[in-house]
């Protein structure tokens, strides 16, 4: 197998700029920016809080959509190649907040000092946080987040995370909530490791984001497909989730997106049981401050201009956590177009 | 020149479009290379499959559309008339008459890559390693090679015949 070529646009480092860029995230848009800048002559140090460069790629991301070699020969190139430096289990933050995945880091580093440090920074720290929904009962033991539970399997698959820390999942009844590609990859590891998996979703299979392709996939394998629910309340039993009430729903009014309004139907409520319990309704941007030292939306999403450049002169931001969840392909187009601003920037042409 | 194959490999693509923006980084921001999507979200890379036998290649009143020394199915700009018969031709619906170009225009397996000793962009950034290129015997070892991490539903194994046909005229197996 192959890397993937971040720096597919040159054969060999180039004559040096001797300007000198901080990344800080080595997932898909981080890496892409890397190859490009180092395409450019510059000289590239990237800070990750992981434990390898390659973040959900690497980290969450199912072996069988991205084969870990493949990312990893391509991290590796980046480093051998190209000179670009690594500084993993490193998190950069200004303040505090507690993220999933901070397990891994072993020191912190103040975005300011980065910025003093360096001629220009790239902030790609991704979406390490996951959405809580917010009823009744949602605390209790059992209850996963698809992200930790991602990363704890694939982690513990590479070595990274003690085997003990991964929930023994063989014949327990393991409760999706959300239909998008994290529900649908949970649901795919959770049946690989020998789960009774249900997916509960509010709309039908035709509004689902993953698709219906991959679903029936799940449910050829005996994956239970629930659709038309919404969760109202966990019921746990000496603190651990024993059931989840659910209301009926029908749909209304198409909403901002465009797909038809789930509406609960009163009166309508079941209980299923279950060992487990996952919550896959979203994941939220992480950006390395929690204060308005980088400008933010007030769903935590970078503000950036056309350049892709914050409102702090010279630092620039790209993929999830400027744009929030979406796909591979639109972080790397992110993180590579963003290079291309900063090394018009260093250059002084715009 | 030995000749190549670029094969998208539809079991393994995940559809992240990764490819795309690539090809659309380094053609103006129009990328020769789509990702078709069904109603029930299978995702489909559409791109030329530089047919053995390439309808667009015959068809062309001018004689315009010719095969490189790898293997890849091209247009010389000049000779092009604008008449749309490859078009027409084309199982996939590839060719595209660009305005600025004043010509078809389509992949062409990054030739001014090539000739710096580049490789296709696609097949080096396609994360999934969906895409593939180089010699057939050393594309059918890698397609398999990859099929084989893949989930039990997508491991269906390719042969060289079934290889063969798919870029002899544009068949497609899925």
């Amino acid at each position: 197998m192959k890397g993937m070529k971040f720096s597919f646009l040159c054969k060999n480092k180039p004559q040096q700029t001797g300007k000198r860029i901080a990344i800080i995230g080595a997932g898909p848009a981080g890496l892409t920016a890397a190859g490009y800048l180092v395409c450019k002559g510059h000289d590239v140090d990237i800070y990750d809080k992981l434990p390898e460069p390659g973040g959900l790629m690497l980290f969450v991301i199912p072996e069988f959509r991205i084969p870990v070699e493949r990312v990893r020969l391509g991290a590796k190139e980046l480093e051998e190649e190209f000179e670009v430096t690594y500084y993993p289990r490193t998190k950069v933050m200004e303040g505090d907040r507690e993220d999933e995945g901070d397990e891994f880091y072993e020191r912190k580093i103040a975005l300011s000092e980065l910025i003093e440090k360096y001629d220009a920074v790239l902030i790609a720290t991704g979406i390490w946080n996951v959405r809580r929904i917010g009823i009744p009962g949602d605390d209790l033991e059992g209850i996963l987040s698809p992200l930790e539970l991602l990363f704890w399997i694939k982690g513990a698959e590479l070595g990274y995370v003690p085997k003990e820390k991964v929930p023994k999942l063989e014949g327990k009844r393991v409760g999706i909530i959300g239909a998008g590609l994290t529900a649908v990859d949970t649901a795919f590891e959770c049946n690989r490791l020998g789960a009774d998996v249900t997916i509960f979703y509010r709309r039908t299979i035709r509004e689902a984001p993953a698709g219906a392709y991959e679903i029936n996939i799940l449910r050829n394998r005996g994956v239970k497909w629930f659709e038309l629910v919404t969760p109202k309340r966990v019921i746990g039993e000496n603190g651990r989730v024993k059931a989840i009430e659910l209301l009926r729903t029908r749909l209304g009014e198409p909403d901002e997106t465009g797909r038809r309004r789930p509406v609960p139907i009163e009166g309508s409520e079941f209980q299923v049981e279950l060992d487990y319990l996952v919550f896959a309704i979203g994941m939220a941007p992480t950006p390395p401050v929690n204060s308005s030292y980088i400008a933010t939306d007030r769903r935590g999403r970078i503000l950036v201009d056309s350049r892709h450049m914050t409102n702090f002169e010279g630092v620039f931001a790209a993929g999830d956590v400027v744009n929030g969840p979406t796909k591979v392909g639109r972080a790397i187009k992110d993180g590579l177009y963003a290079a291309v601003s900063m090394d018009k920037w260093l250059r002084g042409e715009s | 020149m030995e000749r190549k194959v670029l094969y998208l490999d539809y079991l393994t693509c995940i559809g992240c479009e990764t490819c795309e923006t690539v090809c659309g980084f380094i053609h103006d921001n129009n990328p020769f290379i789509k990702i078709y999507v069904t109603e029930n979200k299978q995702y489909l890379p559409i791109n030329c499959k530089h047919c053995e036998d390439a309808p667009c290649l015959r068809i062309c009143p001018t004689e315009a559309i010719y095969r490189d020394t790898e293997g890849a199915v091209r247009i010389n700009e000049k000779r092009c008339i604008g008449c749309l018969a490859c078009l027409q031709v084309c199982p996939y619906g590839v060719p595209f008459y660009s305005l600025k170009v004043r010509a078809i225009t389509k992949c062409d397996m990054c030739a001014e890559r090539r000739e710096e000793g580049l490789e296709p962009a696609c097949a080096l950034m396609c994360p999934a390693e969906a895409i593939h290129y180089g010699p057939l015997e050393m594309v059918l070892e890698l397609v398999n090679e990859r099929r084989a991490k893949n989930i039990p539903e997508h491991q269906k194994e390719l042969s060289a015949e079934e290889l063969r046909k798919s870029i002899l005229s544009g068949y497609v197996i899925l």
